[in-house]
């Protein structure tokens, strides 16, 4: 079992998910990326796309338009523009991820 | 057979009391208004925290930041954004915000320094263009349940003109939602964003930064005036609500008391006209059985 770390997805209007993950993968500005526990403090731009947070042997898929990732203290935070949990799976998070981008404007 | 002045008495009655079931109406709007005003002021905080602690780890981390949003210059015209209300009924609400910027804008005009005013809300908008102030932008329509989208909108035009240097600093009027029985109007500087100079505690954090460090930055510091302005726009919003509500429970219960004050009115009327028949009835009697 990987060790947990804290995740916590925010959208200017609200927490859309915070919890214990095991493992957790986005997609930056300069690609996909994963992430354990303890990794290095890390800065990065979010791009359009799909997020995968595993947790407890649960995967919860999230679209997600753009915004930052911060990695501190075994700590990350996603600070999304905008964000939801998708129902599907990855391919359709993205198509939700890419309808948010275009409901953005 | 109703007197004139028992008529007249009556009509006032049935008038307040319409009035008064307006208000109550508004009253209860806004009571409900609050609470989901007030849920969406919490719900937007953790964004806004987390914006500012990556702001300053940022910052810290960077040094000697440089962006044009963060640019001290001289001053020569300053823009005033001024929030307020669409719709009155609020008691003091608007005007205690739209007075507060103009002693600004009067203190600004006297140091020589122009201002071009930004309004939100009808309100600012007639109040400031009856005075003869120069309005770059108005925004309507977003105050009563206002959304990112317009907090972006509002953000966008400030820092855009900023930029351009139409304007060299933006002086932001709003309402603080403080509790539900106290708003206070104040004013801050919007931009250029103060550094954050508290980020000194701890040692800077040597962050990866993926794309590079500037422009992180610049990608991160117009989201923080857009979460800015979405936090003034929210408690502006929650502020108006609150006065609102208050204005419409005034409203009502000085109807209420309106009403008892001509009901007794119109009872005393009643009773002289009863009164004045009576005697008329006894008079006329009494002048038959004498004669």
């Amino acid at each position: 079992m990987a060790k947990p770390f804290r995740v916590s997805v925010v959208s200017p209007e609200a927490i859309v998910w915070a919890g214990d993950a095991d493992m957790l993968v986005v997609r930056t500005t300069e690609g996909e990326m994963g992430i354990l526990a303890d990794h290095e403090p890390t800065m990065a731009a979010l791009a359009t796309g799909s997020a995968q947070i595993h947790a407890g042997g649960e995967v919860i898929t999230l679209a997600v338009h753009g915004g930052f990732l911060q990695i501190f203290r075994n700590e990350v935070t996603l600070l999304t523009d905008r964000a939801e949990i998708a129902a599907g799976d990855k391919a359709h998070a993205r198509k939700l991820a890419e309808a948010l981008a275009e409901t953005d404007r | 057979m109703a007197s004139a002045e028992l008529r007249r008495i009556q009509r006032r009655i049935k008038s307040v009391r319409s009035t008064m079931k307006i208000t109550r109406a508004m009253e209860l709007i806004a009571t409900s208004r609050i609470a989901r005003a007030q849920q969406r002021v919490g719900a937007a905080q953790p964004y806004t925290r987390a914006m500012n602690e990556v702001i300053r780890n940022v910052a810290a981390a960077s040094g000697r930041a440089s962006h044009p949003l963060l640019e001290t210059r001289a001053v020569r015209t300053v823009g005033v954004l001024v929030v307020t209300s669409d719709r009155g009924l609020a008691g003091a609400y608007n005007i205690n915000v739209m007075r507060l910027a103009e002693l600004r804008a009067i203190e600004l005009g006297r140091a020589g320094i122009d201002v071009r005013v930004y309004v939100v809300g009808r309100k600012a908008q007639s109040y400031f263009r009856y005075r003869g102030y120069l309005i770059q932008q108005t925004f309507l329509g977003v105050t009563d349940t206002p959304g990112y989208g317009d907090a972006r909108a509002v953000a966008n035009v400030v820092m855009n003109d900023f930029a351009e240097g139409t304007i060299d600093s933006v002086e932001v009027f709003t309402t603080r939602y403080v509790s539900a029985l106290t708003q206070t109007a104040s004013s801050w500087t919007l931009l250029p964003i103060a550094p954050p100079i508290e980020a000194a505690a701890g040692a800077p954090v040597g962050y990866t930064y993926e794309p590079s460090a500037e422009e992180i930055l610049g990608r991160l510091l117009p989201r923080y005036v857009e979460a800015a302005a979405f936090g003034i726009l929210l408690e502006a919003s929650a502020s108006e609500h609150a006065a609102r509500r208050r204005a419409m429970k005034a409203a009502t219960e000085n109807a209420d008391e309106l009403t008892r004050v001509l009901s007794r009115q119109a009872n005393q009327a009643r009773q002289a006209e009863i009164t004045t028949e009576i005697s008329e009835i006894v008079g006329g009697a009494e002048a038959l059985t004498r004669g």
